[in-house]
């Protein structure tokens, strides 16, 4: 009892510590709007009750859009799936309304995941194509059959709740799904889908599961856009088959982009000005005496362009980050460093005529640092990619222990989030109540593992010497600062093996000595660390035995002091360098 | 046998039309990696400019063009959409192509469709047109069409079939022979290096945009007056020549036997009796996205991006 009214009064405090004058902003819109039933007459009220629920299904899709980066051109579609199947359900099950609108959700999130399954793994290009494809397809369908769609007449609906029961319902599902956004955005999904979104590369070596978190961000998306499709139905009375046509998809992806794809209300927002400006539009076609109607996909293509052109961004902008304050790590959540090794057998890859790698044995045990080394094109990517399991070898095989991380070659940053946000990236593999529900529903043990996973990341920039810039954007950090956090995050992912490639890179002499600090910190933790190198003198400081590449194969294998005294290496390496 | 004839016939001069759209948007995809999303609107604006250039906006029947101004039109209309092709690659694609903005090309160009179709629709305000055919069809078999069994054969088709062929082979001469040709062969190759030999990247591209909406315009004028026409028609040629490149990866001259191809099972569909004509058009899309779904599962996220 003690310990509900404890959680409920953190999460009280929580909830007063985030709220700033876009809440306000956002609860003075709800207040007024919900009195809007009192003066506005019935007809009206029922456009604005059809343009919330447009506002909903935008909100479902700037989910997909803005939060998971994936332009999905279909949200009509998964409207048409949403309405069809009310509609089908109230007429000939006599289902009650918000059961067919439930259902309708689920149709629609089953054509989500029919579809998603494979379009997440496309790049955003092909994203659009395939979604926009699927616009077209439900919308030909639902024309080619008249027996699903009720053709040319529509399908009439029997009579439901009334209008200001619509209008009210429409308003706070608006406000909910603008208040989940925010909630998902800055919980552990949203902050592992917008690394995915800057460098899915860079996220995926995190350990980031890319396809999973976006098939779930597009089926929830689908499942909002089915809700509003289902209610809308019921709200205009009657399913008009030639309303759900592409347009409808494109209009909701406008909506979203015009209020802007990063921001809760965005698509709201998106659909107010949209509604505003056909309604002048209206009424300078009124005294023209001209039926305006048609020009609507004109005025939304013009300001599409013109919020493209100003940057893309739309009407709000993303909101400066709020954070759980520091906490205690929570006991249960601690890091227990786990121990791990990895070991090649006789690999092998070829690409076409050309060897890459030809017989490689390589064995990294619990609390060392091994290094790779060679020229070039010896070899030594390749080996890890085989290692990390990324790509398959033509021979032999690769054994390991324990989580295995990775960071890639180029400084690889999500650059719009701060460096406690990686941190958190990186962590979110080992939460188990991190996923789309628990952070939803804020449970005590989600806001616990938050606080605690918070508290961490703290620690460990701490311990890399990257405390101060904790919340500031990683792409404003220096590039040296850039490479340690993403080894910073490598290790937060909780991997008991790390695979890093050139960590050094262009990094200058005393940078390197902090790197090498920073890893040998990292061993004595008792991780295995395969560090792929150029820079020698790191690897004379801290890796106890070296593999050297040429072409290939291995020329040297020993402790730094060995391989670099060996004359193959030397002449590897031109004799330029001496270890 | 009978419905075999008519299949093919029907489906090749479809599909022949199917993959020069097709065509033009792999030229698009592999010389930018970007996707024309108004490209069937753009075909929309040569049929219908043409349409107004011979006719005005009245109601035409099929015959009461003479060939000289048709021909004429003709000209006029592919004369816009090279104008407006170009134009839409230099001032709606390009600047987001080269920021690496996605979003902003896809919206720049889906924008640039419903604003294409919002002002056609405007002047051409009935829900479909006959569109003239200055040569004389009608006057072969019966009424323009012959039974061969128990097959029917619309005569324009091997009319439409051959245009489009003679297209192909124009197009693949012009891309392979000249030396636009071969300029555009290198800035798709690489961009970086045809800029370092000087090659004047931009404005090849632009032109290339020109050449394939001047095809692909070209053929659908050509095939305008075999049935009733109006923007989703063009429109529609746009998706399934999109789905038909997309198929294959946007290999240029693959694109243009699956554009074939698609023409063939829409056919087919609507031909055999336990599928029938309201499957015609959603099987092949339908077909196309399992194709691009299973494709992505197959392929190692490593590699995805």
């Amino acid at each position: 009892m003690t310990a509900t009214a404890a959680a409920l009064a953190g999460a009280a405090r929580d909830a007063r510590r985030a709220w700033d004058v876009r809440a306000t902003a956002g609860a003075a819109v709800v207040v007024v709007a919900a009195a809007a039933p009192i003066v506005v007459s019935s007809s009206r009220l029922e456009d604005l009750a059809a343009g919330l629920y447009l506002a909903l299904a935008a909100t479902g899709l700037a989910l997909a859009v803005g939060v998971a980066g994936m332009p999905s051109l279909a949200q009509g579609a998964f409207m048409a799936v949403g309405a069809l199947t009310a509609a089908q359900l109230r007429i000939h099950g006599g289902v009650p309304t918000l059961a067919a609108a439930v259902v309708g959700a689920v149709a629609a999130a089953g054509a989500g995941v029919v579809t998603g399954v494979g379009f997440v793994r496309l790049n955003r290009g092909l994203v659009a194509v395939s979604t926009w494809i699927l616009a077209w397809l439900v919308a030909l369908g639902l024309e080619a059959f008249p027996s699903v769609s009720g053709g040319a007449q529509g399908l009439l609906l029997p009579e439901g709740p009334s209008t200001t029961a619509h209008y009210e319902l429409a308003l706070a599902l608006v406000a909910l799904a603008a208040l989940a956004l925010v909630a998902l955005a800055r919980g552990p999904f949203g902050l592992r889908l917008a690394a995915a979104r800057d460098r899915r590369a860079a996220a995926a070596a995190l350990g980031v599961p890319v396809p999973r978190l976006r098939l779930t961000a597009f089926v929830a998306s689908a499942a909002v856009g089915g809700l509003a499709g289902g209610l809308s139905v019921q709200l205009a009375g009657i399913a008009d088959a030639a309303s759900y046509g592409p347009y409808l998809s494109f209009k909701i992806f406008v909506a979203v982009l015009i209020g802007g794809a990063a921001s809760a209300a965005g698509a709201f927002l998106g659909v107010v000005v949209l509604g505003l400006v056909s309604v002048a539009a209206d009424a300078v076609g009124a005294v023209e005496n001209v039926s305006s109607a048609r020009f609507h996909p004109l005025l939304a293509a013009v300001l599409l362009l013109a919020v493209l052109a100003l940057g893309g961004e739309g009407l709000l902008r993303a909101p400066r980050r709020h954070r759980l304050a520091r906490a205690e790590a929570h006991p249960e959540a601690r890091d227990t460093v786990s121990q791990g090794w990895l070991a090649g057998r006789a690999l092998s890859k070829r690409y076409g005529d050309l060897v890459a790698l030809e017989g490689l044995d390589i064995d990294v045990p619990a609390g060392e640092i091994v290094a790779l080394i060679g020229p070039n094109g010896s070899g030594k990517t390749t080996a890890l990619r085989l290692l990390a399991g990324t790509e398959h070898p033509d021979a032999g095989t690769v054994e390991s222990e324990g989580r295995l991380a990775r960071t890639l070659q180029a400084t690889a940053t999500f650059g719009e989030l701060t460096a406690v946000e990686h941190l958190l990236v990186a962590s979110a593999g080992a939460r188990r109540h991190g996923g789309l529900a628990r952070t939803l529903l804020a449970t005590p043990k989600a806001r616990a593992e938050e606080a605690g996973a918070t508290a961490r990341a703290h620690e460990v920039l701490e311990r890399f010497g990257l405390g101060a810039g904790g919340d500031t954007p990683a792409s404003q950090l220096s590039g040296a600062d850039q490479r340690l956090l993403m080894i910073a995050a490598a290790s937060a992912t909780g991997a008991a093996v790390l695979l890093l490639d050139e960590p050094s890179a262009g990094a200058a002499h005393a940078e390197v000595d902090r790197l090498a600090r920073v890893l040998a910190g990292l061993r004595d933790e008792g991780l295995a660390i395969l560090v792929v190198e150029h820079n020698l003198r790191l690897v004379r400081t801290v890796a106890a035995r070296v593999v050297a590449l040429d072409a290939g194969r291995v020329i040297a294998r020993g402790t730094p002091e060995q391989v670099g005294a060996d004359p193959a290496v030397r002449g590897a390496y031109l004799g330029s360098q001496t270890l | 046998m009978d419905v075999v004839l008519q299949v093919a016939v029907s489906g090749l001069a479809a599909g022949a039309v199917y993959g020069l759209v097709a065509v033009g948007h792999s030229l698009v995809y592999r010389l930018t990696g970007v996707v024309h999303f108004a490209f069937g609107e753009l075909i929309a604006l040569g049929v219908f400019a043409t349409l107004f250039f011979a006719a005005g906006t009245a109601p035409v029947t099929s015959t009461s063009v003479s060939g000289g101004r048709f021909l004429l039109a003709v000209l006029g209309g592919l004369a816009l959409v090279a104008a407006a092709s170009a134009g839409s690659y230099w001032f709606a694609v390009q600047p987001y192509q080269l920021r690496g903005s996605t979003v902003g090309w896809v919206g720049a160009s889906l924008a640039l469709a419903f604003a294409l179709r919002t002002l056609i629709v405007a002047i051409f305000d009935r829900p479909s047109y006959v569109f003239p055919d200055p040569l004389p069809f009608r006057g072969l078999g019966d009424d323009g069409f012959w039974h061969v069994g128990g097959a029917t054969i619309q005569a324009r088709s091997l009319f439409v079939i051959a245009v489009a062929l003679a297209l192909a082979g124009a197009s693949a001469w012009i891309l392979a022979r000249t030396r636009f040709g071969r300029a555009l062969e290198a800035v798709a190759s690489d961009v970086e290096g045809a800029r370092v030999v000087g090659l004047p990247v931009s404005r090849l591209v632009g032109l290339a945009f020109a050449l394939a909406g001047v095809v692909a315009g070209l053929a659908a004028v050509v095939a305008a007056p075999s049935g009733a026409f109006n923007v989703d028609t063009a429109a529609l040629l746009g998706l399934k020549g999109l789905a038909a490149a997309v198929a294959v990866r946007f290999a240029l001259w693959t694109s243009f036997v699956a554009g074939i191809a698609f023409g063939l099972l829409e056919a087919g569909i609507a031909n055999v009796s336990w599928a029938g004509p309201p499957y015609r058009e959603v099987v092949p899309l339908a077909l196309v996205l399992a194709l691009l779904a299973a494709r992505a599962l197959r392929e190692p996220e490593a590699r995805a991006e």
